[in-house]
């Protein structure tokens, strides 16, 4: 057993011993591949580039364009719709509501960011200590939790909480014997910000566990050993040998959960349905749809939408410049 | 070699075939002449419209155009107004649609409907109910037909009712009492359900001691939930919520048969449709309580000086898509729905048949007469093309939430205002 790992390791710290030499003759192939095809790269680009030109960059010049506009119901209709210059952003820009909205937005991002990372660093390690049987366990678990669709879940989610004939309710009733007939979970904000923040956790563990559990199969078992005989703790072996082997992976992972979190719809706009007040619990994505479909005010809820876009912008160029800088190192 | 000839002889047989099936086709199109034949989606919203209306459209329609087929695909009431928004102006348009009577005016406004003001008189032409024809009617112009109406009615426990002394109200101030002498002689039980969100059935509060939602002067509209007449009627709603409803304070008004026969509420003010859903039979997909029909009574709303109290007439409207890719079978489909056959349907299904001569189709049963004593004194939200905004944007709901939670009635009034009047001003 011991040799045959043994012998697969050495043949991986072989591998990764013949990478310079292979980048060698590549270099030397270079130029002679450019004049062979000068364009290609070009012309294997362009289907992408087209595609998403269409499907991504035209919407968002038409939003661009939207948000400077007076546009109301009956433009969607076919009326013209007047440039208005910038009234729309000063009027985003100088409602408190917008801010309070971006607020709570960031707030509840971070909390979802934090909770998931946390918990899907845990399942990941529990996954690279227990046995076959339960590692596959596990993975189904984590796979039907991510396969779920969001509105579905929402709603099954919404179910256990509901007011009256809530699982939660009843629960808390039976074991705690303190009077929970009838407790709405999201008539209160920060309630219902713990529901919501249970169900958006629920649904990203999976793709932080796996990401985290794959990344931990490429820490080398001697290093963990080795520390592991010069007294480290299971702490500091996650500290010190762990997490800097996988820190390239972290990033990434942290950004997209930002990203995804920062814009998060369908939970709070489903949650929204079943209970609470709309006012002190929509997040940016909501507040969007309320704007321009619920009130009918696109050319506003364009001009939050572009704000909303060079957030996103602002965090993805951190993240390119990462994984730009991983590519290179 | 021989298995090859044999897959070429197959292929060659199945696309003679497959040619000739289209041959057949194309010249079994044309023998049909200029009808051009289409499939007509017609949008229905939530489960008012019923079954046994739904199959006749469906009949009439495709025998009257054979070739033709109809398409009813349910829509729901919550989030319609977006809805409709997106998909009226995208190129796959259905061709019917139903809209609830306070949200036609955002759409006759925007030029989202086929105009159907040729159409006024064989459609039923005076017949039609006036109010809802002023719904659907926008500068002159008729876009969305009456399509039914329905009055809220306060449908209740007989044995609830008769085990505390009570008698069913006859003033808005009796029932309000009755309501919290229940509740606190049945504990876990509502007097009167009332859910948070459930703003239409506190508008008869506001309008029964004088209040209005909003006023209009020339092209200015002002929001009046803040009028000392509102806040008193506001007050009565909050007591309510608070003294005589054990309902959710967030909670909506969808599905209050569930409570209501699980025995927990005693007073139930909701449209007459309700009652089909109390009665349905206990192995439908939407279970009532059949065994409750002999307890179950009702009543119209009583007014604050005795009476019928103004209650909120809800309903739709029914219009032709504008991008409709065939207005005339749609237009023909609308006709079959105006048609007296069908609104006599509607109208045995208790909902008040867009034509008032057919109002005797009700029958003469309590819920009949309870329906024509609330739509005799039924009154509609503020005609303004911008009042299904407000509508969509939720602030009721928030503002009639916060009043269920104990919130100062008259402070939140005061921002209601500023928001209301912020919409339908801009």
């Amino acid at each position: 057993m011991t040799s045959s790992v043994m012998l697969v390791r050495e043949h991986e710290s072989g591998g990764v011993q013949e990478l310079p030499l292979s980048t060698g003759p590549k270099k030397k192939r270079g130029p002679s591949r450019a004049k062979a095809g000068r364009f290609t790269p070009g012309v294997l680009l362009l289907p992408a580039l087209v595609i998403l030109a269409v499907v991504i960059g035209w919407p968002l010049i038409q939003l661009f364009v939207m948000s400077f506009q007076e546009f109301g119901r009956a433009q969607v209709f076919g009326a013209d719709a007047p440039f208005v210059g910038f009234d729309n952003y000063a009027r985003v820009l100088g409602d408190p509501q917008f801010w309070a909205v971006l607020v709570r937005s960031i707030l509840f991002c971070l909390a979802n960011v934090v909770t998931a990372m946390v918990l899907g660093t845990l399942v990941a390690l529990l996954m690279n200590r227990v046995n076959r049987f339960f590692k596959v366990l596990v993975s189904v678990g984590l796979l039907l939790a991510w396969a779920m669709p969001a509105l579905t879940a929402t709603i099954v989610w919404g179910w256990m909480f509901d007011t009256q004939y809530g699982v939660v309710n009843y629960l808390l009733e039976a074991v705690s014997g303190q009077d929970f007939t009838n407790h709405s979970w999201l008539i209160d904000p920060f309630s219902f910000f713990v529901v919501a923040t249970i169900i958006v956790t629920w649904g990203a563990v999976p793709f932080v566990a796996f990401t985290i559990f794959a990344g931990l199969t490429q820490v080398p078992d001697e290093v963990l050993e080795a520390s592991q005989l010069d007294g480290a703790g299971a702490w500091q072996r996650f500290r010190l040998i762990v997490f800097p082997y996988l820190r390239s992976i972290f990033v990434v992972v942290i950004i997209l959960q930002v990203i995804w979190d920062l814009r998060v719809f369908t939970q709070i706009f489903a949650l929204q349905g079943i209970g609470g007040i709309k006012e002190q619990t929509s997040t940016l994505g909501v507040y969007i749809y309320q704007t321009s479909l619920g009130k009918g005010d696109y050319g506003t809820g364009g001009a939050i939408a572009v704000i909303m876009v060079l957030l996103m912008v602002a965090i993805s160029i951190f993240y390119v410049r990462r994984s730009l800088k991983e590519e290179e190192s | 070699m021989r298995k090859k000839t044999l897959a070429v002889t197959a292929l060659g047989v199945t696309a003679a075939l497959a040619l000739a099936g289209c041959a057949g086709g194309s010249s079994s199109g044309s023998d049909q002449g200029s009808s051009d034949s289409a499939d007509i989606r017609v949008w229905l919203n939530g489960t008012d419209t019923p079954d046994a209306a739904r199959d006749y459209l469906k009949t009439t329609f495709e025998s009257e155009h054979p070739g033709s087929t109809l398409t009813i695909e349910e829509q729901f009431w919550t989030g319609l107004v977006d809805k409709l928004t997106t998909n009226l102006s995208g190129s796959d348009s259905p061709d019917v649609v139903e809209v609830g009577n306070t949200q036609a005016a955002a759409f006759t406004s925007a030029g989202a409907f086929l105009d159907l003001t040729d159409k006024y008189d064989e459609l039923g032409g005076d017949d039609l109910l006036p109010g809802f024809v002023e719904a659907g009617t926008y500068d002159g112009s008729f876009y969305a037909a009456p399509y039914y109406s329905g009055a809220r009615l306060v449908f209740y426990k007989k044995d609830l009712l008769a085990n505390a002394g009570l008698t069913v109200p006859t003033t808005l101030d009796q029932y309000i009492s009755n309501g919290v002498a229940l509740a606190q002689a049945n504990p876990g039980v509502s007097g009167i359900y009332f859910p948070g969100q459930d703003w239409y059935n506190a508008l008869p509060y506001i309008w029964e001691n004088g209040g209005e939602i909003a006023t209009q002067d020339g092209d200015t509209w002002t929001s009046s939930f803040s009028s000392p007449e509102s806040i008193a009627g506001l007050e009565q709603v909050q007591e309510v919520m608070t003294q005589a409803s054990v309902a959710p304070k967030d909670g909506n008004e969808t599905d209050p048969q569930v409570p209501f026969c699980e025995g927990t509420v005693a007073n139930l003010s909701a449209p007459s449709w309700v009652k089909g859903s109390i009665l349905a039979p206990a192995d439908s997909d939407a279970p009532g309580c059949p065994d409750q029909e002999a307890n179950l009574g009702v009543y119209a709303l009583p007014g604050k000086d005795g009476g019928a109290a103004h209650v909120f007439a809800g309903g739709s409207n029914i219009a032709v898509a504008a991008k409709s890719a065939h207005p005339d079978l749609a237009t023909d489909a609308l006709e079959i729905m105006l048609s007296d056959d069908y609104q006599t349907i509607l109208g045995e299904n208790g909902l008040v048949p867009a034509k008032v001569s057919l109002a005797s189709t009700l029958g003469t049963d309590d819920v009949a007469t309870a329906i024509a004593e609330a739509a005799a004194n039924a009154k509609l939200t503020p005609a303004s093309p911008k009042w299904a905004d407000v509508e969509a944007s939720g602030a009721l709901q928030d503002f009639f939430v916060s009043i269920a939670q104990g919130g100062d009635v008259k402070s939140l009034a005061k921002e209601l205002d500023a928001k209301i009047d912020g919409i339908l001003n801009s």
